[in-house]
């Protein structure tokens, strides 16, 4: 996905033929439209790589490409720009849909900086035992106990309050671990934003860990809400 | 995707689950998760102390259905066999006996993990040391 940009091979706008450095839905120089390439999303908006973004800044220069993206505007233009304004916009929704989201954000930026996450590397470093939270084992095996119960004694039609006190609290103990878990995350975003190359490298693998954690306890939180609401 | 006819049996018949005194010291507990899927498998053992034989082994899942199957497939596995035996047993045999795709290999890991936990614990407890070095080494 990152080859394009990584080959540095700079594109020249099909129009003006000015050469661009960078992925742009239109040209800087001559403000035609832009085939849609296969740029990272950051470029689409013209932000720099990080993990921190403005969220309103992000949201008004979504409004502002839409707007020139609208196909009102290309009514009249040649058919390979029709083409492309819809190429674009669906480019420019993907590229919003991930930014504006912390979490998808934070993982989409983790794989374009070479990362893996999630299914992608189960398996794999099993050599590495700090991607599994020993920690917090023993508590979800419980809870998964409890919640086994809990759905048990509801299918017989009996309600168990104790139980259902036990979960709640279980549900409050796991929602504070994600809060943890989102707080050291926007740490780490912080490390790598401001740090060079030595400091990035611990900063995305802790981020790695702390991802892998946080979808191990959300889990947890939607199941028991989910015993708990049914 | 199609879970295999093996899979499917041993998710609507797990043989061996259940849970063992995990404070009795012929008893080996292995606890063992994957954050990737949120699977958590505990698996146990019952080791006669003179022949180190496992007599018993349960098991118990929380996962998919690759990871209920290969669980109960290595308890299957492991009764009868000595502990340096059990630890011989590779996910590799897990995927093969299973049929398990790719993309979830990571369940078989998950139970072959299982397995080396249970026996470490088990070790722990009764002061084992690697007895046999060979066997052990074979196993990776």
């Amino acid at each position: 996905m990152t080859n394009a940009l990584d080959s540095a091979i700079p594109v020249a706008c099909w129009s003006c033929h000015v050469a661009q450095n960078d992925v742009t839905l239109f040209c800087p120089h001559c403000s035609k439209i832009q085939p849609a390439a296969a740029g990272d999303f950051f470029q689409v908006f013209g932000l720099r790589r990080a993990f921190r973004i403005d969220p309103e800044e992000l949201e008004r220069e979504f409004h502002r490409l839409s707007r020139k993206l609208h196909p009102d505007r290309f009514a009249r233009a040649s058919e390979r720009e029709r083409e492309w304004s819809l190429a674009d916009t669906a480019l420019l929704n993907d590229a919003y849909r991930t930014l504006k989201d912390p979490l998808y954000r934070t993982e989409y930026l983790l794989k374009l900086e070479g990362a893996e996450i999630g299914e992608q590397h189960a398996g794999k470093n099993r050599q590495d035992p700090s991607r599994v939270p020993p920690d917090l084992l023993e508590e979800v095996f419980d809870l998964n106990l409890q919640l086994e119960e809990m759905r048990e004694a509801k299918a017989a039609g009996e309600a168990d309050p104790v139980l259902q006190a036990n979960l709640k609290e279980a549900k409050t103990k796991f929602e504070g671990l994600v809060e943890a878990v989102d707080e050291e995350l926007r740490r780490q975003w912080k490390v790598w934003d401001e740090g060079n190359a030595q400091a990035r490298e611990p900063a995305k693998t802790a981020m790695v860990r702390l991802i892998d954690r946080r979808r191990y306890l959300s889990n947890l939180v939607r199941d028991v809400t989910e015993t708990l609401g049914a | 995707m199609a879970y295999s006819d093996r899979v499917i049996d041993h998710y609507n018949n797990p043989r061996n689950v259940g849970t063992l005194d995990k404070t009795a010291q012929e008893v080996g507990t292995g606890l063992v998760g994957a954050p990737e899927c949120g699977d958590v498998m505990r698996l146990q053992i019952r080791v006669n102390p003179e022949t180190q034989v496992i007599e018993e082994a349960k098991f118990k899942t929380f996962g998919c259905g690759s990871a209920i199957a290969s669980s109960s497939l290595a308890t299957e596995w492991i009764k009868g066999r000595t502990v340096d035996d059990a630890l011989a047993i590779k996910n590799t045999d897990i995927v093969k006996e299973l049929s398990l795709p790719p993309v979830k290999i990571h369940c078989s890991v998950l139970a072959e993990d299982a397995i080396r936990a249970a026996i470490g614990d088990w070790k722990k407890k009764n002061g084992v040391g690697e007895s046999a070095p060979a066997a052990a080494a074979a196993a990776h």
